[in-house]
């Protein structure tokens, strides 16, 4: 349904995203995983056609077989919020705090789809009703700050449903919700997408969200994707460093209790911090925090390898010939 | 036989909200409802809860910025809100505070050995160059780090220094609110190492609150699950993660693992 075939942008010298490829399909629940400043959240914008003016956006976006690349903003314009519509983090800073949640949500309805505001409202009642708001007709008349964060969330999806698009970009969109209450978002992004047949993409740094909300997951790091694959597989058999790395370091219930010399057991750490963008190195972007580096990973960029079952992995150590593959990493 | 670390007794803490109505009394929430436990010298005390749990009033209460409406906190057997401010201000060596956003507590226009010595100068110590060095070093962190601005840190290098700062007064029970949430999680793995670092090398005690119960798990001795206000669920970290006896704790179980 929608292409990123070798998509790089570029502040400047520094690459924000460099050749990212991926592929969503009709339905599919895509997971975007990594740290802080990897890329995920420019990816996002690039499905949006929002990517900031000061940046170069080179490669193709295809959109239904359509390059939109190019694309100028009006073109984008007719796409947003009936191809393609986005969720954020933050859904009191999407929410005009000036106007009754019914006007936020009737509006692209009168506006996109021309509507009466009669039968706007109908619909926006539904789509509350979709997302499991309840009271829905209540809930038109108050404004953003008299609802929950959840509830919030949900207008905010309810919002990008108005104009039934084929794919929904959610970036983080549960990082500032309480545990529970994310778990309940989770649960309705699935449902919306099997539903309403809607791609999923599901950008975000917590990958027990990720694990949940998604079917296939690709790992960024300093603007790559580092790894790609089936959710599952990849969360439990990883083959790149850094998502070794990554799951490594999140503290799961397993890590709990003391080793044999009566210490508590210690997480296992990625080494230094992740680079700025103007600061990467020029080979593979993990090299220099890496601990199975080899001679070739700060210059050369690797390939992606691969692997058994759709995995793939962009690392020198699988490479037919490396010395010690990654295999034996663990 | 010697008072505990710290024991906290009863406490309950209530805000008045706004006024309603002009004729009816204000509403009042009880953000901390008659929560108590003993906390030991060396001992990790995981306060685990959702946004609106009291976990951060009670965090408060702990460090004397705010005092109970009823119950007392005892630090070595001494109730803190009953401390006149100079003898407070001794006290307070013992008990220092990480929040969760290091910049927020770093002034940005003063070197980091400047922020690190602070305590040290409210409480008119000696030696002052030399205790900054020692901080850094035990944060992992070099000594001319001290010269430094914050802003030329990265948000965990910033973080080891908000700790620095709490320990530089050595103290014996660090409060920890929220001190690893805003991390990466790579960054937050060695943030989380270093405090079980200082804990063992130091023998601190610690109160980790967070809402995120994987990361208590894996830190703390005994987990305490804060809910509206409540305690609902105090005891052992392996036998709450093991059988959890209360629907909200099994709840933040099932949505924490991964």
């Amino acid at each position: 349904m929608m292409e990123l075939d070798r998509v790089s942008v570029a502040f400047g010298e520094a690459l924000a995203l460099r050749e990212a490829s991926l592929r969503i399909e009709a339905g599919a629940r895509l997971g975007i995983v990594g740290e802080s400043g990897c890329g995920k959240s420019m990816l996002g914008l690039c499905l949006m056609g929002m990517v900031p003016d000061a940046a170069v956006v080179s490669g193709a976006i295809r959109l239904n077989g359509r390059d939109l690349a190019g694309a100028s903003e009006a073109v984008w314009r007719r796409h947003r919020a009936r191809d393609v519509a986005m969720i954020f983090q933050e859904p009191m800073a999407a929410l005009n705090p000036l106007s009754r949640i019914g006007d936020t949500v009737m509006e692209p309805l009168l506006v996109h789809e021309g509507l009466s505001r009669a039968e706007a409202r109908d619909r926006a009642i539904a789509l509350f009703e979709e997302v499991g708001i309840p009271e829905p007709a209540a809930r038109l008349r108050q404004y953003p700050h008299e609802i929950s964060g959840g509830q919030r969330q949900r207008v905010l999806i309810a919002l990008a449903l108005t104009c039934n698009p084929g794919l929904l970009v959610a970036d983080e969109p549960t990082t500032a919700l309480d545990a529970n209450v994310a778990l309940r978002i989770i649960e309705l992004l699935v449902r919306l997408s099997e539903t309403r047949n809607m791609a999923l993409v599901f950008i975000s740094h917590d990958l027990a969200a990720v694990a949940r909300a998604t079917q296939t997951i690709a790992v960024m790091y300093g603007g790559d994707v580092v790894e790609r694959g089936p959710t599952a597989q990849v969360l439990s058999a990883p083959r790149h460093p850094y998502t070794i790395g990554l799951l490594g370091a999140r503290p799961g219930l397993g890590d709990r209790g003391r080793g044999a010399d009566g210490r508590r057991r210690r997480l296992v750490t990625i080494p230094g911090n992740v680079p700025p963008l103007f600061d990467l190195p020029a080979g593979c972007r993990f090299s220099g925090r890496c601990s199975q580096e080899i001679a070739q990973c700060a210059g050369t960029r690797p390939v992606a390898h691969v692997l058994d079952g759709g995995q793939e992995a962009s690392c020198h150590l699988l490479a037919p010939a490396a010395p010690g593959r990654a295999g034996a990493v663990t | 036989m010697s008072a505990p670390l710290l024991e906290v007794r009863g406490v309950t803490r209530r805000y008045r909200m706004p006024r309603e109505a002009l004729l009816r009394s204000p509403p009042v929430l009880t953000a901390v409802n008659d929560v108590s436990f003993v906390l030991e010298r060396g001992q990790t005390l995981g306060v685990v809860g959702e946004s609106g749990s009291g976990k951060s009033t009670l965090a408060r209460m702990i460090m004397a910025f705010e005092a109970p409406d009823e119950g007392a906190v005892l630090f070595e057997g001494q109730d803190i809100n009953r401390l006149g401010a100079a003898a407070l201000r001794q006290a307070r060596q013992r008990f220092q505070m990480v929040f969760q956003d290091p910049f927020g507590s770093l002034d940005p226009r003063r070197t980091v050995a400047w922020s690190i010595a602070e305590p040290l100068r409210v409480m008119r110590a000696e030696g002052i160059d030399r205790r900054i060095a020692e901080a850094l070093d035990q944060v992992g962190l070099r000594a001319r780090d001290g010269e430094k601005y914050p802003h030329e840190f990265s948000g965990g290098q910033r973080q080891r220094i908000a700790i620095a700062r709490a320990i530089v007064t050595r103290p014996a029970l660090l409060v920890a609110d929220e001190a690893v949430s805003a991390l990466d999680v790579s960054v937050q793995a060695q943030i989380l190492n270093l405090l079980m670092d200082l804990q063992e090398d130091l023998g601190l005690a610690m109160v980790f609150i967070s809402h995120d119960l994987a990361v208590v798990a894996c830190i703390c001795d005994q987990m305490l699950v804060m809910r509206h206000g409540d305690c609902v669920e105090f005891g052992d970290t392996a036998g709450i993660v093991a059988r959890p006896r209360h629907d909200y704790t099994r709840s933040l179980l099932v949505a924490s693992g991964i």
